[in-house]
This record gives structure tokens, C-alpha cells and sequence, in this order.
């Protein structure tokens, strides 16, 4: 088991987010991060949230990777494109 | 009358002066067309993320304004000729929240720790 646990430490790249062998945590949080009552506000001047959800390379990172629900994810790739025209992201 | 955040990116030469002249200019533009300015934000020289016509850096000014929409295709009429600007966005509102500031450099840190705090609560 420790050898494993190794493995997988060593594994974390940059890109992590976006491999197949990722962490667990990221696979299996089911609650959304966005909804809910104490949730961050989406918002195209908030850069810090939105960068939280782009890859290295600056692309809209998928629902299914991130867990944002539908409706946050529409959301969220609006303001990151109106973020993008102002030159922010 | 509908809400409406608008902000506008300038280059990056031009001066102090120049750009109260921008920022006067355009409020007036608005309150002629009895609109209102609710809030006027100015954040300062920034970095681009990429280059804009040759510009490594803009001048963000940000406004907000409650307005018919007519006002707005005026401003945006202006905005296209004016070599000064670089860009403009105009987004519409249902509510202003004029307590954060996203951009004051002053108070980074404590957005940071404001949002730590929001993190830990959530734990």
C-alpha cells in the first residue's frame, strides 16, 4: 500500500487536472463547489475563482472533471469569456 | 431604467490627465441622456494577457450606471471611434454589489483572507 501511495504522489504533474490517473479527490466529489448557500459569486471581475477553473493552457476546464453543475457551468464559461475579451484572463 | 456595469480599457501611454478627460467625457454622455453613474471605479494600470494593438498594459476605468438602454448604444457608438480605448464590455445587471472590490491592490490581502475564511467555514 505505501509504495502505492508513493506512486501516485510522484504522478502529480502539471497536468494533473486533466490526466486519466488523477487524484482521488477530484474524481469523486460529488457536491457542486459553485451552488449552494455560502458559494463565491461568478462573476467576470472575480479572476482569482475563474482561474481556479481554467487548464495550464487557459481552456475552459469540463463539468465532469471539475464537478460544477450545469447551470454554474454555463455560467462560468460566460464570465470567463467576457473576462477574456477585457484582457483579464 | 436598467442596471449596467461598463468598463472600459485604455492604452497604456496615456496620461493622469487624459484619462479624467476619458472618464468626464463619458459620464457626461450619460447624464445629458438624463442616465445616472451610481459608482465610478478607476483600477488603475493593469497587465494585459496578451497584447492588445501593441499594448502590454491598459487603463481599466469601470462604471456603473443606471440608464435606458439607449444610452448605452450611444457610449458604445463613441467608444468605437475613440483611439484612446482599447476595449469596452457592457454587462447587465440585476443588482450592483458595490462592497467588493475585486481589483482595489490595497485590499488583496484582505479578499484573501476573507475568502480563507469563507474556505475554513465551509470545512
Amino acid at each position: 500500500m505505501k509504495k502505492r501511495n508513493n506512486k501516485k504522489k510522484n504522478t502529480q504533474s502539471n497536468f494533473s487536472k486533466l490526466s486519466i490517473f488523477q487524484n482521488q479527490k477530484y474524481k469523486f466529489k460529488k457536491k457542486c463547489p459553485l451552488s449552494g448557500k455560502e458559494a463565491p459569486v461568478v462573476d467576470y471581475k472575480n479572476i482569482k475563482l475563474l482561474k481556479r477553473y481554467l487548464s495550464e493552457n487557459g481552456k475552459i476546464l469540463p463539468s465532469r472533471i471539475t464537478s460544477v453543475s450545469q447551470k454554474k457551468q454555463r455560467e462560468l464559461s460566460l464570465s470567463i469569456k467576457r473576462a477574456r475579451n477585457l484582457a483579464l484572463i | 431604467m436598467n442596471l449596467y456595469e461598463h468598463t472600459i480599457v485604455a492604452r497604456q501611454d496615456t496620461s493622469p490627465a487624459q484619462l479624467k478627460q476619458l472618464e468626464e467625457k463619458y459620464s457626461k454622455i450619460v447624464e445629458k441622456n438624463q442616465g445616472n453613474i451610481v459608482k465610478l471605479e478607476n483600477w488603475g494600470l493593469m497587465n494585459l494577457s496578451y497584447l492588445i494593438k501593441k499594448n502590454k498594459k491598459g487603463n481599466y476605468i469601470h462604471f456603473k450606471i443606471k440608464a435606458n438602454g439607449k444610452i448605452l448604444s450611444e457610449l458604445e457608438k463613441n467608444e468605437k471611434i475613440d483611439k484612446n480605448l482599447l476595449r469596452f464590455l457592457t454587462v447587465k445587471v440585476k443588482k450592483f454589489d458595490l462592497e467588493t472590490d475585486y481589483f482595489n491592490k490595497n485590499d488583496d490581502k484582505e479578499v484573501e483572507k476573507y475568502q480563507k475564511y469563507k474556505y475554513e467555514k465551509k470545512k
